[in-house]
Parts: C-alpha cells; sequence; structure tokens
C-alpha cells in the first residue's frame, strides 16, 4: 500500500517525497521540470471533476500543475 | 561588414524576451523559420564596432524536443548547414531553477557551441534572500557567467561585453554510457561527425529532420540493429545530468532566510480556487470584452469620421464615374474598413499580453484544461481560442506550444470558428439592415444577436472538435505538465511591442488583400465581352424609349454592370446561392470576400457604385434599398439577412487563415477538409435558415 503512492493521492496541503516512476514511459518533460527522485513537493491545489491538480516543489517559487493521469505515475512517500 | 549571430536559448518563463528586447530595442523583426512553421524574432544592435545579430529562439527545458517549439531549438542548434546556426550562444537561466538551466547549457556546449551563462532574475532572487556565487558556477561551467535583471536594465552592459569572450576547452559532463559506445561510434561513422554527444543525440530524437532521408534511414536502422528506444536515452541523460548537476552546484545558490509563504502562491490560493478562480477567469473575460466595445468606441468613430471626410472629399475632387467609385467606395472605404478594427484589436492584444506576461495564462490553462479535454483539446488550447477573438492568424500559430499532435491539428482546425475581428464589420451591417432596433428584457436586440453570433462561434468551435476528436486517431499520449511561474508586473515595453507586432501584421496583410480585391473587382465589372455589354447603350434605348436623362445612365451602367466579367461570375454561381436567398450581385460579395471575410462590405459597395451614377448614398443605404431582382423583395430582408449571418459565421472566408492553416498543420489535406468542413456547414446552416424563414 505505502509503495503505491502517487502524488495524485496525496491530500491537499500534504507534503512528500518522490522515490520513483510507476512507468519507464513517461514524458520527459516530468523530468526536466525537476519532478525527480529525492525532491520534496507539496500539493496544493486540485480542481473539482477530477481536473489537473497543482504541486509545488519546496524552495521552488514555481508551481506546476500535472493532469491526474501523470501525477499517478509519480511515486511519493510521506515526508 | 558581416553581423556575428547569436542565439539566445532558455527554460520558459526566465525572461528572455524581456533580455531580447533589452537587447535589441526596436531593431527586430519577426519572420518564419525556414521549413518550419515556428514565429522567429531576430535582433541586431552594435556595440564596440561589432554587430550582432541575435535570434530569439523559442522556450526550451531541454534539448530533447517535446513541442513544436521545442524542436526549432534542436534544429537550429544541431544543424551546421541550418542558415540559422548561431556562432555563439547564451543561455538564460533563473537563480530558482539553476539546475535546469545549467543542464540545457551544458546539452548546447558538449553539441560543441560556444555559450555563455546568463543568470537573469537578479532582483527577485535578491528579495527572495538568495545568495549566487558567480566565481563557484564559472568553475562548473567553464564559461562567464553574467548576473542581469532584464526588467530593470541591470547588468546588460556587461552581458554585450561579454559577448566577445571566448570560452576555453570544455569536459563534457555526461560520458555516453558503455553500453551504447557501438551504436554511437557507428552513427559517427555513417553520417561522418566528430563529437560522440551529436551522435547520441541523433539516437535519441524520434525525428532529425535535418539529416537526408537516406542518413536518417541509417541511423533509424542502427537504432533497430541495437534494440535502442529513444524515449530511455532521453530519460537516462536527464537523471544522469541532474544527478551530477546536484553534486556540482550544491553550493552554488544558497538560500538565506527562512522565506514565509510567497506572494505567487497566496495569490494562487484566490486565482486558481476551484470556485473563485473560475468566477474571476469568467469575471475577467466579461470586463476584457466589455472594454474592448466601449473604449475601442470613441477611437472607431473618429475613424469612421476620418475616412468618410477622406472619401467624400476625394470623390469632389476626381471625375464622377467607375473609377471614382473604385477608390472612394472600393479601395479607402476598404481600407478604412480594416484601419476601424485597429482599437478593438489592439485592446484584445493588449490584455492577452499582460495576461501572458503577469504569468496569469499559465493559470488560465490549468483552470480550462478539465473542461476542453473532452472535446479533444487542451487546456493549452484556451490560449489559441481566445485570440481567435481577435484574429485567426495570430491564434492559429500561438497553438504550436501544445505538444500534442492532434491536440495541436484540432485546435488549429476549429481555432477559425471563434468570431473574429474581420466578421464584426459584416455582423454589425447585417444585423442593423435586419433587426429591428428594439429590446428585449430591457436589452438592446441588436446587441443580443451580436452576443449571440460570439456564443455561435464558440459552439461551433467546440462542438466540431468534438467531431474531429472521435473521427482522428492518434499515437500519441496526451498529456499536460505545465510551469505556473511567479506572478509578474508585466513589463510595459514587451506588452507594447508585442501588441503592435500583432496589430501592424493584421493591418498590412488584410489592406494588402483589400487594395489588390478592389482594383481587381473594378476591371472586372469595368469591361465584358458580352453584346449586351459593349453595346448597352443602343440596347437600353431600343428596349426602354421612354427612358431620359439620369434614369437612363443608370440603366445603362447597371446593363453594363451585369453582362460584364464581373457580372458573369456572379451569374455562374447564381443557381447555387439562390436557394440561401442571395442574388448575382451578392454573389460577387461571396467571391471576393473569399480572400477575406472584411472585402464583402468594401465589395456590395463597389458593385452597386458600379451599378449606378448615385455618389451620394452610404454603403448602408445603398445596401437598404437594393432590390434582388429575382424575389423582388430587398435584398437584405430578415431571411436573407439570417442566412448572410450564419453564412460567414461558419465559412473559411479567408485565404489568410488558409495559408497559415497550410503552414502551421504542414498538410494540403487537413487544409482541404477545414476549408470543405467549414464552408459546408456555412452553406447547409444558411440554406436551412432561409428556407425556413422566408
Amino acid at each position: 500500500m505505502i509503495q503505491d503512492r502517487s502524488i495524485a493521492s496525496l491530500r491537499q496541503g500534504e507534503t512528500a517525497t518522490i522515490t520513483g516512476y510507476r512507468s519507464n514511459e513517461i514524458p520527459i518533460k516530468v523530468y526536466e521540470m525537476g519532478l525527480l527522485p529525492g525532491q520534496v513537493l507539496t500539493l496544493t491545489h486540485r480542481l473539482p471533476f477530477k481536473g489537473p491538480i497543482c504541486v509545488r516543489i519546496k524552495d521552488n517559487p514555481n508551481a506546476i500543475a500535472l493532469r491526474i493521469a501523470e501525477a499517478d505515475m509519480i511515486l511519493v512517500e510521506s515526508a | 561588414m558581416t553581423a556575428i549571430t547569436i542565439a539566445l536559448v532558455g527554460n520558459p518563463n526566465v525572461g528572455k524576451s524581456t533580455l531580447f528586447n533589452q537587447l535589441t530595442g526596436l531593431r527586430q523583426k519577426a519572420g518564419n523559420y525556414p521549413g518550419v512553421t515556428v514565429e522567429k524574432k531576430t535582433g541586431t544592435f552594435m556595440h564596440r564596432d561589432i554587430k550582432y545579430e541575435v535570434i530569439d529562439l523559442p522556450g526550451a527545458y531541454g534539448i530533447h524536443p517535446s513541442s513544436l517549439d521545442e524542436e526549432v531549438v534542436y534544429r537550429v542548434l544541431i544543424d551546421p548547414e541550418n542558415a540559422l546556426y548561431p556562432e555563439k550562444v547564451i543561455v538564460v537561466g533563473d537563480p530558482f531553477n539553476l539546475q535546469r538551466s545549467v543542464l540545457l547549457y551544458q546539452q548546447i556546449r558538449e553539441m560543441g557551441l560556444p555559450a555563455i551563462f546568463v543568470i537573469n532574475m537578479i532582483d527577485e532572487a535578491e528579495r527572495a534572500g538568495l545568495s549566487i556565487d558567480v566565481a563557484e558556477i564559472e568553475k562548473v561551467l567553464s564559461t562567464r557567467v553574467i548576473l542581469t535583471d532584464a526588467r530593470s536594465g541591470k547588468g546588460i552592459e556587461a552581458l554585450r561585453d561579454a559577448l566577445q569572450y571566448q570560452p576555453g576547452t570544455y569536459t563534457p559532463s555526461f560520458r555516453i554510457p558503455e553500453e551504447y559506445a557501438a551504436p554511437v561510434s557507428r552513427v559517427k561513422a555513417s553520417i561522418g561527425i566528430q563529437q560522440d554527444y551529436r551522435a547520441w543525440l541523433y539516437l535519441s530524437q524520434k525525428h532529425n529532420r535535418h539529416l537526408s532521408p537516406e542518413h536518417a534511414a541509417e541511423v533509424h536502422a542502427i537504432r533497430e540493429t541495437h534494440g535502442i528506444n529513444y524515449h530511455r536515452l532521453q530519460i537516462k541523460e536527464t537523471l544522469e545530468r541532474f544527478t551530477d548537476l546536484d553534486r556540482r552546484l550544491a553550493t552554488a545558490v544558497r538560500d538565506t532566510t527562512k522565506k514565509s509563504e510567497n506572494f505567487s502562491a497566496r495569490l494562487d490560493k484566490l486565482l486558481i480556487h476551484p470556485l473563485w478562480g473560475y468566477v474571476i477567469f469568467f469575471t475577467l473575460l466579461l470586463l476584457i470584452f466589455q472594454a474592448i466595445y466601449t473604449w475601442s468606441g470613441p477611437f472607431m468613430d473618429a475613424i469612421d469620421i476620418g475616412f468618410a471626410w477622406l472619401a467624400s472629399n476625394t470623390a469632389e475632387l476626381l471625375p464622377v464615374g467607375p473609377i471614382n467609385g473604385l477608390i472612394t467606395d472600393g479601395i479607402i472605404a476598404g481600407i478604412g474598413g480594416i484601419v476601424i478594427f485597429i482599437p478593438q484589436i489592439a485592446i484584445l492584444f493588449i490584455f492577452i499580453s499582460i495576461m501572458e506576461e503577469s504569468g496569469y495564462m499559465s493559470r488560465v490553462v490549468y483552470l480550462m484544461d478539465r473542461w476542453l479535454k473532452p472535446f479533444g483539446l487542451s487546456g493549452k488550447s484556451a490560449v489559441p481560442l481566445m485570440s481567435g477573438a481577435a484574429c485567426a492568424i495570430p491564434a492559429v500559430m500561438s497553438a504550436r506550444t501544445i505538444e500534442n499532435d492532434k491536440e495541436r491539428l484540432i485546435t488549429i482546425l476549429v481555432t477559425p470558428f471563434m468570431t473574429c475581428s474581420a466578421r464584426l464589420p459584416i455582423y454589425i451591417v447585417i444585423i442593423g439592415l435586419v433587426i429591428p432596433e428594439t429590446k428585449l428584457f430591457g436589452l438592446d436586440l441588436q446587441g443580443l444577436v451580436l452576443f449571440g453570433m460570439y456564443v455561435l462561434g464558440i459552439v461551433a468551435a467546440l462542438g466540431s472538435a468534438w467531431v474531429l476528436k472521435h473521427l482522428m486517431k492518434t499515437t500519441y499520449k496526451s498529456f499536460l505538465i505545465l510551469e505556473m511561474p511567479t506572478y509578474k508586473y508585466p513589463v510595459i515595453r514587451n506588452v507594447l511591442l508585442n501588441v503592435w507586432d500583432k496589430t501592424l501584421g493584421f493591418v498590412v496583410g488584410a489592406g494588402k488583400i483589400i487594395l489588390a480585391i478592389s482594383v481587381i473587382l473594378w476591371v472586372l465589372g469595368s469591361f465584358g465581352v458580352h453584346e449586351r455589354f459593349t453595346n448597352a447603350e443602343e440596347i437600353v434605348r431600343a428596349e426602354n424609349p421612354e427612358l431620359e436623362g439620369e434614369e437612363f445612365d443608370n440603366r445603362v451602367q447597371s446593363e453594363q454592370l451585369e453582362y460584364s466579367f464581373l457580372g458573369a461570375m456572379g451569374r455562374t454561381i447564381e443557381p447555387v446561392i439562390e436557394p440561401l436567398g442571395y442574388d448575382w450581385k451578392m454573389g460577387i460579395g461571396l467571391i471576393s470576400s473569399f480572400a477575406a471575410r472584411e472585402v464583402f462590405v468594401s465589395t456590395m459597395a463597389t458593385v452597386y457604385s458600379l451599378g449606378g451614377t448615385d455618389d451620394e448614398l452610404t454603403i448602408r443605404e445603398r445596401m437598404a434599398s437594393e432590390i434582388n431582382q429575382n424575389t423582388g423583395r430587398p435584398a437584405y430582408n430578415f431571411a436573407s439577412g439570417i442566412s448572410l449571418l450564419l453564412f460567414y459565421a461558419f465559412a473559411m472566408q479567408c485565404m489568410s487563415t488558409i495559408a497559415i492553416v497550410r503552414r502551421e498543420t504542414n498538410s494540403w489535406k487537413w487544409t482541404f477538409i477545414q476549408l470543405a468542413f467549414m464552408t459546408g456547414v456555412a452553406y447547409l446552416a444558411a440554406l436551412f435558415a432561409y428556407q425556413f424563414l422566408k
């Protein structure tokens, strides 16, 4: 259960550390944006009807928006 | 003196365009990259007697492209044969995402290009309490590092000075993994290149469009024999570089303060709130459109009066006759019909630029993604659709940031349904002629109909997107990964430059067409080979011996028009358009406005003035008094008016849009499908409306 947590399962305001990815086939942009193993991030917003989510990486002023499908490919553990 | 070519490269949202504007000022021009379809900006400046030409490349997160924008960066930098291949590169980064920018820098150096590194937005970094160790970064990057704040102009002189710096030897930080050594050397041998990293890039790209077909096939074959998945190569390289940079840049940027939650995060609590975010966005949209109409009012009135004055003075100066009509009603009125929309287009683009500059536009993408996805679009389609309300040409071009090919194509195909400024002159004139000036529930009925036309445009765009989504198959997965930068005050200079570019493009493009069409119409309308054209006077005299004076002249002129080349064209298509409620004169309008919608009104003016000698009437009055010879009713009655409105709402009556769609999709097939689909829908809608209402 713990191993299977992804960004998509975070509660609003919850902080977690990226541990890895569910698949090798995820867009290169995920990496380029800095969503890398070891990074600590907080889920700051959700939109209704399974709309995209918004996360902030620790110490980075910019936010990143992801669809649930992408967020679900990035695995995390609670910080 | 030849200029030194410099490419400006960097991640999105690092202030690269502001830096470009600071370096080149107004000495810049927009164009298109040869062979690809992305807007390019170049500019020149002199510094210490050396001339520099700067190319502003689109923002990219890394050298591996995931959108058309990013592919341009790869293609310009990978190919020494490319006309834009730079002699030096300026890589722009921001202090908050230094590693990401350095990653791009390393890739560029390892391709064999000399580069210097700029850290922009240092004022923001200072406010956030970051301290930057320039010496340390210079050591890691082995090049000159310059700190700038492009918004205030800080560091720009230092950057200009640094352009003469020649970076020393560079040791690649990414080592080609052992297991790929064999394919890499095979690529090097078969293409004839020196650097390992270039060969690695060839292997790790889906497309290598700059290579000859034979070379591309060889690279593909090498990939096949070694069982290489290009995507894995990209991921491997990116992860390795980041791991290395984590270590090497660990002490380069230090956070000296414990900061509280930043301003942007607090503002986002409201602006992307699940409820208030939408309320604010739609209120803003409403205000923008309100402003477009109210603010532009005085300007439009002034332009209207100015052109009317010009037309009447010119009409008095020139001798009475068709050439007078050509210049006053055709050319002057036609150009006036374009110029009058400058205020609206400029105001819309001011708002759009401010939304982009401030960082709000990326929030719009975030908010709208969920609602556009069911239609086969992406949140990023919101920008082209909104710009489409001004003009489809820049709107179609702005779709290039959409990564997914299918979503991008659908966006391009449906954006021309949005109500652009060119439809307005037709809507306003026709609504004025056929919709009564009454109130409905206290609201102006004519205004309501105009609003309805905008809604119709949106419905048509989304509806056809939904249809296309089901018709098209895709091999690409759709995704949305979007950076939402901190909110910033818009730089006025950037906003004004952008508005200037877009407005000028519209005016020059449309103006040329109007001018050409007016002259062509006049020639076609003034000559003919038919007997009833060449001998019009005798025939009219023989058939109507009772006519004399002005009445006789009028009859001769309209006879000549009907049997001129232009009249022949109109009468040829008359059987097709008669069921829609139009006569052959309106047919001429339809044909000529295929070039651009806004031409319709000025064409009708030319046609009606060619057919009569009365020069005192305005276009509106002429149209109101025109009788359809087939039905004997006014040419612009309720049924034919609604039919015309629907026709122009849907039909692809714009050559410039067709040209831009062809260029952006790189496909004649889709361009023709779009043309046939839009015009087909327009014809059917107009047909049903007229037959039902007549």
